[in-house]
């Protein structure tokens, strides 16, 4: 390799510099006002529209039915991910047979959601008459674009941090329009929690 | 520090930045093998040892030459970006668009990682590995995931080289990377002034400025910084082209590199590439000067702490917990 001799020489001086560097740092240590104070005082609003090259989320959304910082914002639509929504098509007036609809067709749902031993069922959160919605713990429908309604009946504190921006995550882009993950976006309903497995990649030795 | 010492601090800053000589100079004065050294980068800047036609040698000649990024003209930095662009093309023939978007105004990044919710997946460290090319034959990442243990809030006590099924219970997870410190110790390290930071506070590297004396990464405190060993080999097909100046462009050999909050994409108003990935939500980015972003959320609602607070580095990167 042509070049690798250079590298001999520069960790010895690095070493050298370390003790002039060390010596430095000891004088650095913080007097003024913290960041954290300099940036709670800037309470200016930005316009996140300012940043030129911003560019739309593509994917399908919907306005959200609640407010973020005191204006609008919206979360990613769930309605067109949903395999086989409509619902009604199957869940007419007419019965379905229950037992053998349920392996046939919602085979694959696996409830692994509320207590164990106590999961919850299906009509805790579909509407139990009109399946092309979810229903409230009050009897009201909500939307399956809008299933945070439901959801934060009970994870309250994670809907109150949703809406305010430490759980989950915007789409995309910091600036412009806030789009947000809804929650089925990344949970699945019937099974919340996220299964263990691999990591994605592993670490080696820092150089 | 006295008046006195920071007006020489100042000079040495105009020296080195005003004079194209003094960055030679400084290896001449610090040690005859330093200057040796120096000798050799030019010799593999300039070897003619493979083929190159008289165009790639004149753009080569031409990048060779050039300033400091920060002292560069508006025109001079479109320059310096055709010629590499023209260069990548030349020698790996591949299509890239180097940018050299300046910061945002009234913009000051800032970054929020959950320890309560990161279930150590590392798809950030895929993402961030994919986004700034970074080389596959050393497997340099930016980005670490330490696996703690409970009450242990210290990477260094944790395992940063886990590989089996996660989360494990009773473990929690803690990512490190460049935090983009307010007062960066490593820019002070740096005898050439090739490592500074913008006005968006992003901490960045000038790759052709920079020698490879790693002065930076020893004074670093945390896990920031990545010297390149190799050439940065990247598949051809696995190459991000949208890159920066100051981002995820192709580094010469014998760099120093890190995280740069994605300069290229955030400059633009994207997320940085891990806070994409992050099946968790585990990370947040944002305008720390914007009193309605998540990031400050997060600052006010959310109970947060630094990594070596004491040492008065000031990162702009927060541990929070739920
Ligand atoms: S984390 Fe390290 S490399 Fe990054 S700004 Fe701080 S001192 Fe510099
Ligand atoms: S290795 Fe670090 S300290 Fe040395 S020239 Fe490069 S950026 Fe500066």
């Amino acid at each position: 390799m042509k070049t690798n001799s250079k590298f001999f020489i520069l960790p010895i001086i690095s070493v050298l510099l370390m003790f002039m560097l060390l010596r430095d740092g000891a004088v650095a240590v913080a007097s003024e006002k913290s960041l954290l104070e300099e940036v709670k005082a800037v309470n200016e609003p930005f316009d996140s529209q300012s940043v030129k090259q911003v560019r739309p989320v593509t994917q399908k959304t919907v306005l959200a039915k609640e407010e973020y910082q005191g204006g609008t914002f919206r979360v990613l639509a769930r309605k067109h991910a949903i395999e086989r929504y409509k619902c009604s098509r199957c869940h007419l007036d007419k019965p379905v047979l229950v037992t053998q609809g349920l392996e046939l067709t919602h085979g694959n749902v696996v409830i692994n959601h509320g207590r164990k031993g106590d999961e919850l069922g299906c009509i805790d959160c579909h509407h139990p008459d009109d399946r092309d919605y979810l229903e409230d713990k009050k009897g009201r429908k909500v939307d399956f674009d809008h299933s945070y309604q439901l959801c934060g009946q009970c994870h309250f504190r994670q809907k109150r941090d949703w809406l305010g921006g430490a759980h989950g995550k915007r789409v995309s882009n910091w600036a412009g329009d806030r789009v947000v993950y809804n929650c089925a976006s990344c949970h699945n309903p019937h099974s919340p929690r996220f299964e263990k497995r691999f990591p994605a990649t592993y670490s080696v030795p820092l150089n | 520090m006295s008046s006195q010492k920071q007006d020489e601090a100042k000079t040495t800053i105009e020296d080195v930045l005003e004079k194209p000589s003094s960055r030679r100079k400084f290896l001449k004065g610090a040690s005859i093998a330093a200057a040796a050294g120096s000798a050799a980068v030019a010799a593999s800047y300039m070897s003619a040892a493979d083929p190159a036609s008289a165009g790639e040698l004149k753009l080569r000649w031409q990048e060779y030459f050039k300033k400091n990024y920060r002292i560069m003209s508006q025109e001079e930095k479109d320059e310096t970006v055709t010629r590499l662009e023209r260069l990548a093309k030349m020698q790996d023939n591949v299509d890239v668009q180097i940018g050299n978007e300046p910061p945002v105004e009234k913009v000051l990044f800032g970054y929020a990682f959950n320890i309560t919710r990161c279930e150590g997946f590392m798809e950030c460290v895929t993402a961030c590995v994919k986004e700034n090319n970074l080389d596959r034959k050393t497997n340099t990442q930016y980005i670490r995931i330490f696996e703690m243990e409970p009450g242990q809030l210290d990477p260094s006590t944790g395992d940063g080289q886990y590989y089996h099924k996660v989360p494990v219970d009773d473990k929690f997870y803690m990512g490190a990377q460049c935090f983009h410190c307010e007062k960066a110790p490593c820019i002070k390290a740096c005898p050439t002034k090739a490592t500074w930071k913008e006005p968006d506070g992003i901490v960045v590297v000038d790759y052709n400025w920079c020698i490879g004396c790693r002065y930076c990464q020893a004074a670093c405190p945390y896990y920031g910084r990545r010297f390149n060993w190799g050439k940065g080999e990247v598949p051809k097909e696995e190459i991000t082209t949208k890159q920066h100046y100051l981002g995820n462009r192709k580094r010469p050999m014998g760099k120093m590199e890190k995280c740069t909050f994605c300069i290229q994409r955030t400059r633009k108003g994207k997320l940085p590439a891990c806070v994409e990935a992050c099946p968790t939500g585990s990370r947040v980015f944002g305008n720390l000067l914007d009193p309605d972003s998540e990031i400050r959320y997060v600052l006010k609602h959310k109970k947060v702490f630094r990594m070596k607070e004491e040492i008065g580095t000031q990162p702009k990167f927060w541990y929070f917990i739920d």
